[in-house]
């Protein structure tokens, strides 16, 4: 086996042994200068030293042997900066990917000091058995696959990053993780995955397969024993449409116990308890409890799973959910009208509508107001509010929010767009219109509903403004007599609301979600306890994927909105720990254990310390003065 | 030379000029006074010697011979015995305490050095040796005898002790015998003989001893001894270079050799124990840790400096 150097090249090397190996010959030449003693009588010495010819001798060998240990343990210092390795070394060198499974289910407690203790202290095993030359690279392996190290030799980079792993309420995703580890392993000479998971994870035979293909040797270590868990698996909440106040709850309670369980469920609405009911679940059932006319929740709802005998499930994770409430607030509405008294009445509908009722001639009214509604009105100034017009003529001379370019007989609702929140619960495909406006609309408005001949309904944006445009006297339809009125009066005020525009519910964490945004918000950033997280907003929505159950603000330019995130569903109810199969491919888990070879320039260092505690010891005992 | 020795001959020097100073002289005046109430009536300088002479106590009687004195014939005696006998007179005579002290180069070595403490000494015995009333004499010696300082009587003439005793040179080997043959040739009158010295003589101070008393003098051995002379802090590889001979000897210092060097020093002064006791030759050993007129103060206790 031929050798190289990684450090100090051989000349610099040689120079440098030759130098300090020069002054340490000198400074032992030197030593050799006995220093004179004056004494009064040698002659009493003389007796003393009876064995002085034996002493001598082995007093020099002393110091030849001192001379010899002096440029031996320069020669180590000097071989240890020059690093040799052995040749062809780098080429050897294996990188290894330590993935640790973070999702909900490390954080259960069915070992001793959790899941994610454990699996911490495996993952500090693999990199003490890292070969002299491995380089390890450690990812979380969540919802997606995180990097949380570089490929580093550092041990103490690594158990660093090991030390801030925690366990996040997502699914682990093992393709993620296998996807990852080929990329950051593909250009190394030698690879391997190591899996440090307790199974429960998603996309395993595609991790599988993947692993195959790339040719990446993976092994699995299994944490976890398995325990038993209750888990709030659902939780929905909406408000009734006749009386936003009160609120029907909809509960599911699933248990992975062997056992029986009593539990209590308490419902904290914006903070509060509202309510708490004992449930009894059975071993390995599902329980469903409804809520009616649930009151004192107006933003969010919490529900909370204890066992009533004071015992806690291996994972805390899943006895939380969250839901969110849709907030309302009063929405001050001036109707410029002329007795049309359908439109009073859809507008008695919702009470926290503040109506009034202002004549043409007085709008604009002088106290502030969020909604006009304008029937059959076009006032000559723009109006500095969201509007919702109703057959929108102005007067001659003047312009309305569409350009008007004739008219539409006996319209129909021939084209809706469904997905629209205006239509959210609205059935308009057979309402009969005598007549509409045959209008222009703007290249960014939005048609709603239309006819072959022309739009029907229509929202954009004014002035910076939102509005809704029905492009027909209501009286002229019979939709005033239909449910969908009011329903797509009350959507179109809503739409104008700057926050929760509709019902959310809640979103999963782990996977991204869609979460819109007021309309007129044009910055989204995701608070966080470590600051804010901008956003990019599209088509009025953000995409975010949670890794924490729980309310989520998100802070717009048009006030904030709370998102409630929970676990998929029941998705780590099962903490019985599987073996993943990770494909045929011939792991060296015996050699990363056996190869916890230190590199030359690191023995050479300890045996240069040793010599220098040799020197000291033999020194201290008299043994070489 | 090495920079401690430098430093530490440097001491030495102030140490000497600083000798005998005002301190010294107080404490040397009260020494006396004590001394003097110590041995008040025993030995007060007026010492009669073993020659009959012109003295007043009666020593002995003897047949008369012609040309003896007639005013010493015991005319007691004869009218008991009707034979003519003489008395005889003991002699008065003024005792001489000879102060031989060792100026050799081992007696500068030591803290402080011997020669200093051994100075001390000789000027507090001669003194109290003047305050007696005895004849007293300094001889420095070495190989040879360095100097010497003529008897002489008086308290006052102490300030002539000191000034020898501060200018004598030292230095040189040591070599008893020939030390003391020499001194025996240089001083007739017999006397006390206080031999102050370290004994570190390569010929044997034994020679030296045995001149004095052969010489019918009385020798007293004050044996001046430095602690370091018997353990040596040294360790490691040195050169022992002998202060008087220059003689160099290469040594690695251990615990073994060490060991060994005590046992060599404390068979050198059993050796000399053995020596004064076979020969009954009053021997004191003098630490130079001790004070030294303590060290006298001693002597008097024990019955006297001479007697």
């Amino acid at each position: 086996m031929s050798w190289e150097l990684a450090g100090w090249s051989a000349e610099a090397a040689g120079a440098l042994l030759a130098g300090v190996g020069a002054c340490v010959t000198l400074l032992y030449f030197l030593a050799l200068r006995r220093r004179p003693i004056e004494v009064p009588f040698v002659s009493l010495w003389r007796e003393a030293l009876t064995d002085e010819r034996s002493s001598r001798l082995f007093a020099r060998l002393k110091r030849f042997f001192s001379w010899l240990l002096a440029l031996l343990f320069v020669a180590l210092v000097v071989g240890a900066l020059a690093d040799p390795r052995a040749s062809g070394h780098a080429g050897r060198e294996r990188l290894v990917v330590i993935a640790v499974d973070v999702s909900a289910s490390m954080g259960a407690t069915d070992v001793r000091g959790g899941r994610m203790a454990a699996a911490q202290e495996e993952a500090r095993g693999v990199v003490r058995g890292l070969g002299a030359t491995d380089r390890a690279i450690l990812l979380a392996m969540g919802a997606e696959a995180r990097p949380s190290s570089a490929a580093t030799h550092d041990h103490t980079e690594l158990f660093a990053a090991i030390d801030r792993l925690a366990p996040h309420d997502v699914v682990a995703d093992l393709e993620a993780a296998a996807r990852l580890a080929a990329d950051v392993t593909a250009d190394a000479a030698g690879r391997e995955l190591v899996v440090i998971s307790d199974g429960v994870v998603q996309h395993e035979a595609e991790a599988r397969a993947l692993l195959e293909t790339e040719g990446l040797p993976a092994r699995h270590v299994r944490i976890g024993q398995g325990g038993d868990d209750l888990a709030v698996t659902a939780l929905s909440v909406r408000r009734y449409p006749l009386d936003p106040s009160r609120n029907e709850v909809l509960l599911e309670v699933t248990s992975a116990s062997e056992t029986d369980a009593t539990i209590e469920i308490e419902l904290l609405g914006d903070g509060e308890t509202v309510d708490v009911i004992p449930l009894e679940v059975p071993a390995g059932g599902r329980v469903r409890r409804f809520f009616q006319d649930l009151t004192g929740v107006d933003r969010a709802l919490e529900a909370r799973l204890t066992r009533t005998d004071g015992t806690h499930d291996a994972l805390a994770a899943d006895d939380h959910f969250f839901a969110r409430v849709p907030a309302r607030r009063r929405v001050r509405v001036v109707v410029v009208s002329e007795d049309d008294i359908y439109l009073e009445a859809a507008l008695l509908l919702d009470e926290y509508l503040d109506v009034r009722e202002v004549a043409p001639a007085a709008f604009p009214p002088s106290e502030p107001y969020d909604v006009a509604i304008l029937d059959r009105f076009v006032p000559a100034a723009p109006v500095d509010a969201d509007v919702i017009w109703i057959d929108p003529v102005p007067p001659e001379g003047a312009s309305g929010p569409l350009e008007i370019t004739g008219t539409i007989e006996r319209p129909f609702f021939d084209r809706l767009r469904r997905e629209d929140p205006l239509l959210r619960h609205a059935a308009l495909s057979d309402v009969n219109v005598a007549r509409a406006l045959a209008v222009r609309p703007q290249p960014d408005d939005v048609v709603v509903a239309s006819d072959t001949r022309g739009p029907l309904l229509v929202r954009g944006t004014r002035d910076g403004h939102a509005f809704v445009a029905l492009t027909f006297d209501v009286r002229e339809s019979d939709l005033p007599l239909r449910p969908a009125f009011p329903l797509l009066l009350l959507d179109a005020i809503e739409s104008f609301a700057p926050s929760d525009a509709a019902y959310r519910g809640s979103v999963v964490t782990g996977a991204p979600a869609l979460v819109d945004l007021p309309v007129t918000a044009t910055t989204a950033t995701l608070r966080g306890p470590d600051g804010g997280v901008p956003l990019p907003i599209e088509d009025g929505a953000a995409t975010v994927r949670f890794e924490r159950a729980g309310f989520h603000t998100i802070a717009t330019d048009a006030g904030d909105v709370i998102v409630a995130a929970n676990l998929p569903g029941g998705s780590e109810l099962d903490l019985t720990p599987h073996t993943l199969e990770l494909g045929a491919a011939e792991t060296s888990t015996t050699t990363i254990a056996s190869e916890a070879a230190r590199l030359p320039w690191e023995w050479l260092t300890v045996v240069a310390l040793a010599l220098l505690f040799v020197e000291w010891i033999t020194f201290h005992r008299r043994w070489t003065v | 030379m090495w920079p401690f020795d430098r430093r530490a001959r440097e001491t030495e020097r102030a140490a000497s000029s600083e000798l005998f100073d005002e301190a010294f002289l107080r404490r040397l005046e009260s020494l006396a006074v004590v001394a003097r109430r110590t041995v008040d009536g025993k030995t007060r300088a007026e010492r009669r010697s073993k020659k009959t002479g012109a003295g007043i106590e009666l020593a002995d009687t003897r047949e008369y011979t012609p040309g003896d004195d007639f005013r010493a014939i015991d005319w007691s005696l004869f009218a008991r015995s009707e034979r003519l006998h003489t008395r005889l007179f003991e002699e008065e005579e003024d005792l001489s305490v000879y102060v031989a002290l060792d100026v050799s180069a081992s007696m500068t070595l030591g803290a402080p050095p011997k020669l200093d403490h051994g100075k001390r000494l000789a000027a507090a015995l001669a003194y109290v040796s003047l305050a007696a009333l005895d004849r007293v004499s300094i001889t420095t010696f070495s190989d040879r005898v360095v100097a010497r300082l003529p008897a002489t009587r008086g308290k006052a003439r102490i300030f002539r002790v000191l000034d020898f005793l501060r200018t004598t040179e030292s230095g040189g080997a040591t070599d008893l015998g020939a030390a003391m043959r020499a001194f025996v040739a240089q001083n007739k009158r017999r006397g006390v003989v206080l031999v102050i010295s370290d004994l570190y003589d390569p010929k044997s101070f034994e020679t030296g001893i045995d001149a004095l008393r052969h010489a019918r003098f009385e020798p007293r051995v004050l044996h001046v001894v430095d602690r370091r002379d018997a353990e040596p802090e040294l360790f490691g590889d040195v050169v022992l270079v002998d202060r008087e001979t220059g003689e160099q000897r290469e040594v690695t210092v251990t615990e073994a050799v060490l060991r060994r060097y005590r046992e060599a020093h404390a068979r050198h002064g059993k050796r000399i124990a053995a020596f004064a006791g076979e020969k009954q030759v009053p021997l004191v050993t003098i630490d130079t840790r001790e004070s030294w007129d303590e060290v006298v103060l001693g002597l008097l206790r024990r019955g006297g400096i001479v007697g």
